[in-house]
């Protein structure tokens, strides 16, 4: 198995010239102002992980996975887990960034709001995964991504709508109450819906016809 | 004799074709080579022998042992080249190298990088900057350096020049030199086929229509070339297909020997698996 988390590991590594000089606009961008780190570990993580579920296409990498000992199971298992490092080696960068940029802006180090958001953008981003893999490995990645941005607009539209007509102080009562366990509740939340998601995927790459 | 590879009565349908009751025997330490033109159902036979589709009926059981139920035993002895299948193009042949050896647990890097070598691919290149050819080489490298008894190939040599298809050749007939190894191929160069092969199974239409040994196909069967009025005095009984020509007649038999005894035709020459292709396909009778 630890062949196939590589191998996605390698096809990113293949691509870190192009992903440092990124990284180092943005770091200029925060420090400029003109925009929030927090955005970045989904923006890098999703982008990332997508170039590679389209090289796997363009190359039929999904066929030739399945010839090989436990291609079906694997092959899957590794995206996940390359995923996860992935996920685990930016928020550690960004958090860094964060904490460093912070500082030499405001000579404070304002930990509860720094890790809220660096939790808050990861949540999003495991929530971004976790419905986009089933949707790579179902309908390959170009439909995949036209139904993402589909959904990600409709859902903001929708959640528009609602938040104007609808009275949503009870939730938010709610929400505030889990607040106050949310060191808990979002890790949970996030390896749940991580784990939901690599099961449908294991079921859909499990019945696939190449 | 031990059957590596058998296919029993396997059926597949979609929408406008149909696999219909394949069956192929594949003995230890041999080469089958497997023809037909495109969309008869050489690759859809050979994805159902890998698991890569999987609503199909009928049984394939890889030494010995069934295809779904033990799946990763025999993909540990398999070697599988596929038509434009492979390694996202942006890896290169070291990048290989690293994944495999955690992939099998036969792995030989050593002999990896003999293969490399021997077939003159860079290491450190990405797949996408190398030739079509060369791409190929390093399919067919890749598929071979964790020792495996039964190698698949989707048209090997497809994409080689003369050169590069002779070593490839060499590298199979070494392959099964030890006899414990075997190989099915699909190939569009039946010249290859003539030196390599020792069975020819011949798809059309998604049916076997001819599972021989090459001996028996070059040897006995033949192409008798006649006039229409020596056409006319043959017996149906005793000719496969034939073709008409501007010219003259073809006409495939199954026995020069006694085709020669019966009739006083003198132009019966070998059969080439071209010919036979085409007067199984386009020939009438």
């Amino acid at each position: 198995m630890l062949g196939f988390i590589k191998k996605d590991l390698l096809m990113i590594k293949s691509n870190i010239k192009i992903l440092a000089i990124l990284l180092l606009i943005y770091i200029v961008m925060a420090f400029q102002g003109q925009m929030d780190l927090s955005f970045l570990l989904p923006f890098m993580s999703v982008m990332i992980m997508m170039s590679t579920f389209s090289y796997d296409t363009f190359n039929k990498w999904d066929a030739y996975a399945i010839t090989l000992p436990n291609g079906r199971k694997n092959s899957v298992r590794g995206k996940y887990i390359a995923t996860i490092i992935l996920i685990i080696v930016t928020t550690i960068i960004i958090t860094a960034l964060s904490f460093t940029i912070f500082y030499a802006k405001t000579k404070i180090i304002d930990f509860e709001n720094i890790i809220g958001t660096i939790l808050g953008s990861l949540f999003a981003t495991i929530l971004l995964q976790s419905f986009m893999y089933p949707a790579m490995y179902k309908f390959g990645p170009e439909k995949a991504r036209i139904g993402i941005f589909v959904v990600v607009f409709g859902v903001a539209i929708i959640g528009g709508f609602v938040t104007k007509y609808v009275d949503l102080s009870p939730m938010i009562k709610m929400l505030d109450s889990i607040g106050t366990y949310w060191m808990i509740v979002f890790p949970v939340t996030m390896i749940l819906m991580l784990y939901i998601s690599y099961k449908v995927s294991q079921r859909i790459y499990f019945k696939k016809e190449i | 004799m031990e059957n590596i590879l058998e296919v029993n009565n396997l059926c597949k349908k979609y929408k406008g074709f149909e696999l219909q009751n394949v069956n192929i025997t594949l003995p230890k330490g041999m080469i089958m080579g497997f023809i037909g033109e495109n969309g008869a159902g050489k690759t859809t036979t050979i994805k159902a022998i890998l698991d890569l589709i999987r609503d199909y009926t009928g049984k394939i059981k890889l030494f010995g042992l069934d295809n779904r139920e033990d799946n990763k035993k025999i993909k540990e002895n398999i070697g599988a080249v596929l038509d434009d299948m492979f390694f996202p193009e942006i890896l290169t042949p070291n990048d290989i190298n690293n994944i495999m050896k955690d992939i099998y647990k036969n792995w030989d890097s050593k002999l990896y990088f003999k293969y490399l070598t021997d077939f003159s691919l860079p290491n450190n290149k990405a797949i996408k900057t190398l030739s079509k050819g060369m791409r190929k080489k390093l399919e067919i490298a890749t598929a071979i350096s964790h020792h495996p008894q039964l190698l698949i190939l989707d048209e090997p040599t497809s994409g080689l020049d003369p050169v590069a298809r002779n070593e490839v050749i060499d590298l199979f007939q070494s392959f099964i030199q030890n006899e414990e190894c075997s190989i099915f191929l699909s190939s569009h160069i039946t010249t290859d086929l003539e030196h390599i092969a020792d069975y020819i199974t011949f798809i059309n239409n998604g049916n076997i229509i001819l599972s021989k040994t090459r001996e028996e196909l070059l040897e006995d069967y033949g192409i008798v070339k006649c006039s229409k009025e020596e056409f006319e005095k043959i017996d149906e009984k005793d000719f496969i297909q034939y073709k008409k020509s501007k010219y003259e007649y073809e006409i495939l038999i199954e026995n020069r020997k006694v085709f020669n005894k019966k009739y006083d035709i003198d132009t019966i020459d070998k059969i080439t698996l071209e010919e036979l292709m085409v007067l199984m396909i386009k020939g009438e009778k």
